[in-house]
């Protein structure tokens, strides 16, 4: 299937893992507008961004960020998307919406340790005590 | 829209990118500049290969410590979390320092996960708190505390290189946040607010929670700090440049007296 990889804020570089598993894909990065008209961040924020997306994409973009990637599917022909896993409600939402018109496959993001699903977090001493044991 | 990748300088770039998305960020357009520090993954690989740990355990609550600077390449994914530790792991071996960086990474992981649990609830006291707190209904901070005119010359700075650079040492975070929470009794989510504004490692759950912890709903106990700490940590030459009446000038009992009795 001919798959595009779209890049996000969380995993902005060469080495993002959905690019790995699909190094031949074409990728895409978007300034989402409705977010950063809200957000208000600082122009350093947004250029250090965008030194990163001129590395890592083959194509920037700006706009809402769903509508921006569906465009994209249908100028690149593509059949599949791959994406690194988020934990951002908002990249939760955007996936969702995004399935409803192509199909979507989300790529565990890099992890220094391995959480397992549904363990439960209190405070980060017993965290690390837990789950860092290769790091300590 | 497509956006066009810009040429020439950083600075010239910078220009196009501002023009190019005018709207989009809190500067006036002639106003808008480029960090200092430099994004992608090129310069992140440099950073990281000019990084040694050996010290890093002893010095790094030092405003002049050594300290990676790499959470903004972090946050964003330009560098791995694991390839960072192995990278670190591979040059340096074991060690008292390798082992206190890579829990200063293990950090970033607990707040990510935190953030994959409770999504938007990171905006919302985790728990009571421990002391009295103010309000919390302000939604930005004062002028005089985001322009850096208050007279504390540790509080004035800190903004400065804040806002110049988009990064601020973790020490000199905490001291702002705990200054903002328990001296001014401003909430946490305007400072958090202004911290995901300007600083280039802003992430959600690890900022949101950092807020709480210092404020004490998301910590067994408030973060406070005095004078002597902020001279121990690097800030002397602050101090003998500052006119203000300290009001970190004090013991811990003193000041839990002055800022917690109801």
């Amino acid at each position: 299937m001919k798959t595009g990889v779209w890049l996000h804020g969380d995993s902005l570089s060469k080495r993002d893992p959905a690019l790995r598993n699909h190094p031949e894909a074409r990728s895409v990065f978007v300034f989402d507008r409705p977010f950063l008209e809200k957000a208000g961040l600082s122009f350093k924020r947004i250029f250090f961004l965008y030194e990163c997306a001129v590395e890592a994409a083959d194509e920037m973009r700006v706009g809402e960020t769903v509508e921006e990637i569906l465009d994209w599917v249908r100028c690149e022909g593509l059949e599949m998307l791959a994406v690194t896993e988020s934990p951002s409600p908002r990249w939760r939402e955007m996936v969702e919406r995004l399935r409803q018109k192509v199909e979507v496959k989300v790529v565990p993001a890099e992890g220094m340790v391995t959480v397992p699903e549904g363990y439960p977090v209190k405070r980060f001493t017993p965290f690390w005590k837990d789950l860092g044991k290769e790091w300590v | 829209m497509i956006l066009p990748k810009f040429t020439g300088s950083r600075e010239e770039q910078a220009r196009g990118l501002a023009k190019a998305m005018v709207g989009m960020y809190c500067e006036k357009m002639e106003e808008a500049r480029e960090s200092l520090y430099v994004g992608g993954r090129t310069a992140g690989l440099e950073a990281l290969e000019k990084f040694r740990v050996q010290t890093y355990a002893g010095t790094r609550n030092k405003l002049k410590g050594n300290v990676s600077r790499l959470s903004f390449y972090i946050r964003h994914g330009v560098l791995g979390i694991r390839e960072v530790a192995e990278s670190v792991q591979e040059r340096f071996g074991k060690s008292y320092d390798a082992i206190k960086f890579w829990q200063e990474l293990g950090w970033r992981q607990f707040w990510r996960h935190l953030y994959g649990l409770w999504g938007d609830g990171i905006y919302k006291d985790r728990e009571a708190a421990k002391v009295p707190l103010g309000n919390g209904t302000e939604e930005e901070l004062p002028a005089e505390i985001v322009e850096g005119r208050t007279g504390l010359v540790c509080m004035d700075e800190t903004v400065r290189e804040l806002v110049e650079t988009g990064y601020i040492h973790n020490h000199a975070r905490m001291w702002f946040a705990s200054f903002m929470v328990h001296f001014r009794k401003l909430g946490w989510k305007a400072g958090e607010k202004f911290f995901y504004r300007h600083l280039l490692d802003g992430d959600p759950a690890s900022n949101a929670l950092s807020w709480q912890w210092v404020a004490s709903t998301f910590s067994h106990r408030a973060y406070l700090f005095n004078r002597e700490n902020i001279q121990e940590n690097g800030g002397k030459e602050w101090c003998a440049r500052c006119t203000a009446k300290c009001p970190f000038d004090a013991t811990y009992p003193e000041l839990e007296r002055r800022l917690f009795s109801k």
